[in-house]
């Protein structure tokens, strides 16, 4: 049981009586490319929030390596620190510029110095093609350009698993691009990745399995081809029809 | 035309007989004003900081129970320190230390006093002035910070706290120019602030409108330049408005090893057929 790395039992989550999530099974492995799709709505960013604690679930259990991390006492800080996350609107440290941003975690979380935080926080940048730009801050730089250096800020903590809430659906159709060859690159290095997105491209060519999601249930989990060329289920179909349209 | 030069004259006169104490009640002034303007803001941040720590369902119930001790135990100094008047606030604590400890204990001097009377009061303000701050600064900046493993003091001292700060900067600004004010209600417990030296050289030279000309000057000259140095200091916290871009490669260690796997993929969804081939990393 313990060699995955995230193991999501019996998860349900309602904002008052709306229930939002509803008994959410599955599991993520080492080097897992998990793209989450499903309608608006769905529930999806809600996983990947409760998965990171920034939701408190309702009920179920979250297993990152056996340890139920939803029990009484868990420390969620260091946990975080090892599933990274990018949000839709990217969430930078406005105070902050580019390269403090990447190095602010390491020092601080991490413990490393300075100087080694700085180095690691430029190979990443470097690796998202915002090395040029580590002066700049937040307000000053495109959408595109911040959410890749949301991404470096993640990778400078060396996660085991990252998660993208919408990374893309915040930015112009000319910026989405950049910020998927980015995660592109990252799925082939081997990252562990659990995406919610609307890239349809990006959940048949990159990830390693597809989860389609509608109404708080996992309605189906397979590998790409399976579930977006052969879905089992009508809802996926009648999903999948809209983005053929 | 006469008047005026009367009142120039009068003036002129107050300022050499008094001119000292006026300046020394001025320096004074300003030192009470800034000292417990900072300490002020200190109380402030601290309890807004610990009015913001977060606690769920999950936390033990001691931990509830203390954040939620802290929380009243904030409201009630807030409440009670915004809702008296500082020059009684100064009779309660100067008088009230030698009576509780039935005059084995007093305050060294009336500084001491002072300062601690104007700090409490601004923190009182401060502390509600803080949590505006904490609550104008978006969400997503704590939720980047919890996400890479931040701790709630992390997150403020690192991200949230300087954001805050700079929200907040006008109400600082509104709390100093108060300030300078405001202490003129020390001369109760004997402090020798400006006004308490208007109020010795009329004592002795009966000259209150000259005198009290004098106080209004002195006292616009002071806030005037406290706005000033305020603007400069807001100016300072925005930081540039331009940046430079870093043409030289900062890591030539790594430059050069890294390329694109798939450099130039169209990946949008509009792009392609749905059913093509492409890479595919599936199912491995």
């Amino acid at each position: 049981m313990s060699e995955h790395i995230l193991h999501v039992r019996h998860l349900s989550k309602s904002f008052g009586n709306n229930e939002v999530l509803r008994d959410i099974d599955f599991t993520v492995d080492p080097g897992d490319v998990i793209s989450i799709i499903g309608a608006s709505g769905s529930g999806k960013s809600t996983l990947l929030r409760c998965i990171n604690l920034l939701e408190t679930p309702s009920s179920g259990e979250i297993l990152y390596h056996g340890e139920n991390v939803l029990s009484r006492g868990f420390n969620p800080a260091p946990y975080r620190a090892r599933v990274g996350m990018v949000f839709q609107s990217f969430n930078l440290f406005n105070n902050l510029t580019v390269l403090e941003n990447c190095v602010i975690g390491q020092v601080r979380v991490l413990k490393r110095s300075r100087d080694e935080a700085r180095s690691h926080a430029l190979e990443y940048l470097e690796r998202v093609g915002m090395a040029p730009f580590i002066n700049a801050r937040p307000r000053q730089i495109s959408g595109g350009q911040k959410q890749r250096v949301a991404i470096a800020r993640a990778m400078a903590m060396d996660p085991e698993v990252l998660l993208f809430d919408e990374p893309t659906s915040a930015l112009d159709p000319e910026m989405v691009g950049e910020v998927l060859t980015v995660m592109n690159s990252l799925a082939a290095g081997g990252m562990t990745m659990l995406v919610v997105t609307h890239e349809m491209a990006f959940a048949r060519d990159v990830s390693s399995q597809v989860v389609y999601m509608n109404g708080g249930v996992i309605f189906e989990r397979g590998r790409p081809e399976e579930v977006l060329l052969h879905p089992q289920r009508q809802e996926t179909a009648d999903f999948l029809a809209r983005f053929r349209g | 035309m006469s008047i005026f030069s009367q009142l120039g004259s009068d003036i002129a006169k107050l300022w050499v007989r008094y001119g000292g104490l006026y300046l020394s009640g001025m320096r004074n002034t300003l030192v009470l004003a800034l000292i417990g303007t900072v300490i002020g803001c200190l109380i402030g941040f601290v309890c807004g900081v610990l009015n913001t720590i977060p606690c769920t369902s999950r936390d033990h119930f001691l931990k509830r129970f203390f954040l939620k001790l802290i929380r009243v135990i904030i409201r009630i100094y807030v409440e009670v320190f915004r809702g008296t008047p500082m020059v009684l606030q100064a009779v309660f604590v100067y008088y009230g230390l030698p009576y509780f400890t039935n005059k084995a204990m007093h305050f060294a001097s009336y500084w001491t006093a002072s300062i601690l009377v104007v700090s409490i009061n601004t923190g009182a303000y401060m502390a509600e002035s803080v949590r505006g701050g904490i609550i104008s600064v978006d969400p997503g900046q704590t939720e980047g910070a919890m996400a890479i493993g931040m701790t709630h003091v992390q997150a403020m001292t690192g991200v949230i706290l300087p954001q805050a700060l700079r929200n907040i900067m006008p109400q600082i600004g509104n709390n100093f120019i108060i300030n300078v004010k405001d202490t003129s209600v020390m001369f109760i417990i004997g402090f020798p602030e400006f006004f308490a030296a208007h109020r010795a050289a009329v004592g002795a030279s009966y000259q209150y409108f000259p005198s009290a000309t004098l106080e209004m000057a002195g006292y616009l000259t002071m806030t005037l330049l406290a706005s000033f140095l305020l603007r400069w200091v807001e100016r300072r916290l925005d930081g540039e408005s331009s940046y430079e871009l870093v043409e030289s490669d900062p890591l030539t260690l790594t430059s050069g090893t890294y390329s694109h796997p798939n450099k130039g993929t169209p990946f949008d969804e509009h792009g392609v057929e749905f059913p093509g081939s492409g890479r595919r990393r599936s199912g491995q």
